[in-house]
């Protein structure tokens, strides 16, 4: 007989979807299918607009993530310049895309996930909330706050307070770095390493309680696939792509962004607004691969920063050998790009040239098609432009980082449905692990579908004959 | 008195600009002493440590719960339960709640919305009726940075 089961608050991820998990006549689990329900269309209301509308545009696709749409958007146009950004125009735009890094991953670890890696995921789900750690690690709620506030200030000291920042243009941003803003910058830094580095420590403490969790939580081979620097390292500007396989041998390397297509392809299926995009070399759905904070550690050879080089060392003791296979691992692997940011930020704001006043190259469109890549918080993030000769959008192609691991997020779901959804007696703390696996991805579903609209989080269980016999919703 | 003035919404959604709009016209006048003005896509959780030292906080927003027009102003208190359906953005009662259950306090704060027309993307201007809405807001806004607030109590 089928029942509704409602849970408040909303599910914690960015954005609506519903989940369905397909009961065999046993009422074991035969399918699990993370559906992307709301309509996308950005892509196609920027074609026809001026080519140097496109970053302010899309940056209004999030509300978490605008810098690296800014980002992607702007280096897109740079190649539709075809000119090289002055490299202290370079540096600002990094210290940039690090410092909306930091924000976001506080905002998942601290906001978004601390309440089931505290509480368990068997907890009350009436406490199992924000206001739930506030209460129980208030210290952790505040540095998650001022981690966000550190990193939103960065962010406007760099591209002022407006909410259309026009900082970072076609060619580099459009003013150098004042001493003022430097020092001001450099002096938040210090107390955002502590922040990091504490917390750091604390969730190691947590790590071993979840063993069965990471065994379950979307363990499972695939491909991992990010940009990494000319020298292999971690790179989340610039660089070339790398694509490893689940035993660590390096299938693709040094691919220039721009070569994307020859690499991914995208599939489409009827039941998710989301696309499926695919490792071609490998076809689909074979050819699932993982992007975001664990590809990037997985791939790199080095962080190249001291705290964050010995935090990717332990990282990698987390297994025996090879690249860490469970997305649970996710969260680790922000705590470690957190500190790797607030370290490389302070890195690049002491460069000598950082206040060169050069920060801008100026042309006008000299080709027909822009590529921009860059790594956002939660993984590779493509821009893909075409223009006609008066600089008008003829077409445009946006591959978001929830994108690249949607097959990977169902694969994870049905992984996890596997080992802990009884279908015969549907408890809630399994259906919070269910939900659990996805916020190991962060996803930003906004992002992915280019939300219009909204529509609540719902987990679904049919039958054998596909009749729905459960329904947990949420929103 | 410190005073903390948002406006927020989404500046490519045509009247959801209103907020945003609202506060820029406000930071391009003279602001008293003590008032500070910021514009934001969504509210989002680090504003919970701008907050916690206010005395006060107006919050400027477009509405579809009102007349195309129509501006209202209402007093806000904390709300738990008032949590977005969505992760990347919070309810100004939630932040509030977040201000008292993590700094023991939170500011006397109101909320100035204006009913919005159209809420189009990639629409940048807001409609005849929004932009004649902003000059109502404002009028609101400098009476309670200005005045005792006659706002309506929580309800």
């Amino acid at each position: 007989m089928s029942r509704t089961v409602t849970i408040e608050p909303v599910t914690r991820i960015e954005g609506h979807a519903r989940i369905t998990l397909q009961l065999g006549d046993a009422g074991q689990v035969e399918d699990a299918k993370f559906h992307l329900t709301q309509f996308r269309g950005f892509e196609k209301f920027c074609e026809g607009r001026p080519y140097r509308e496109m970053p302010a545009l899309t940056a209004r696709t999030c509300g978490i993530c605008p810098v690296s749409h800014l980002l992607a958007s702007n280096k897109a146009c740079d190649h539709l310049l075809s000119v090289s950004i002055p490299p202290t125009g370079e540096k600002l735009r990094r210290i940039m895309n690090l410092a909306q890094l930091t924000q976001s991953h506080a905002l998942s670890f601290f906001h978004l996930s601390s309440p089931d890696l505290l509480m368990g995921w068997d907890s009350d789900p009436v406490s199992r909330n924000i206001f739930g750690v506030m209460r129980q690690e208030p210290a952790l709620a505040k540095d998650g706050i001022r981690l966000r506030q550190i990193g939103q200030t960065i962010i406007e000291m760099l591209g002022g307070k407006k909410i259309h920042p026009t900082w970072v243009v076609p060619g580099g941003v459009n003013e150098p770095l004042s001493q003022e803003k430097r020092d001001a910058m450099l002096k938040l830094l210090p107390e955002a390493l502590e922040i990091a580095k504490r917390t750091y420590a604390f969730f190691k403490t947590l790590v071993p309680k979840f063993k069965d969790e990471a065994d379950h939580f979307g363990t499972m081979p695939t491909l991992f696939f990010s940009l990494v620097s000319p020298k292999g390292n971690l790179e989340h500007y610039d660089g070339f792509l790398r694509v490893k396989d689940a035993k660590g041998n390096i299938l693709e390397d040094m691919v220039p962004p721009w070569e994307y297509e020859r690499l991914i392809g995208e599939a489409v299926e009827d039941f998710s607004y989301m696309k499926f995009p695919y490792f071609k070399a490998q076809g689909y759905p074979k050819g699932i691969y993982r992007v975001g904070p664990l590809a990037r550690l997985n791939n790199a050879n080095a962080c190249g920063t001291p705290y964050a080089d010995v935090a990717l060392a332990e990282f990698h003791m987390l297994q025996e050998s090879g690249p860490i296979a469970s997305s649970f691992h996710y969260h680790y692997a922000r705590l470690v790009e957190i500190i790797y940011a607030i370290e490389m930020m302070e890195r690049l704001l002491k460069d000598p040239t950082i206040l060169d006043t050069r920060v801008r190259a100026r042309a006008r469109s000299n080709r027909y098609e822009g590529i921009g890549v860059a790594e956002a918080p939660r993984g590779t993030l493509m821009h893909h432009y075409r223009i006609d000769d008066d600089g008008l959008i003829t077409w445009v192609n946006l591959i978001i980082a929830t994108g690249h691991n949607n097959l990977a997020m169902n694969q994870s779901i049905r992984q996890v449905a596997d080992a802990y959804v009884d279908g015969n007696n549907l408890q809630e703390g399994m259906l919070n692990r269910v939900e659990a696996v996805i916020r190991c991805y962060d996803p930003c579903l906004s992002c992915a579908s280019h939300a219009f609209g909204q529509m609540p989080l719902a987990i679904e269980l049919k039958d054998a004959a596909g009749h729905i016999v459960d329904t947990l919703t949420r929103g | 008195m410190k005073t903390l003035i948002i406006g927020y919404g989404s500046p490519i959604r045509g009247d959801d600009a209103l907020g945003p709009l609202a506060a820029d016209r406000l930071e391009a006048g003279v602001l008293p002493r003590g008032v500070e003005v910021i514009s934001r896509h969504v509210l989002t959780a680090e504003l919970v440590a701008d907050l916690a030292d206010q005395d006060r906080a107006i919050f400027l927003d477009a509405a579809v719960d009102v007349e195309p027009g129509e501006v209202r102003c209402q007093r806000l208190a904390p709300d738990e339960s008032a949590v977005s359906t969505m992760a990347h953005f919070l309810d100004p009662r939630e932040l509030l709640a977040w201000c008292e259950t993590l700094y023991g306090r939170a500011p006397e704060s109101y909320l100035v919305t204006a009913g919005g027309d159209s809420f189009d993307y990639a629409s940048y201007e807001l409609t005849p009726v929004a932009e004649q809405a902003i000059d109502k807001m404002l009028e609101y806004v400098n009476r309670l940075v200005t005045e005792a607030c006659e706002a309506p109590q929580p309800s």
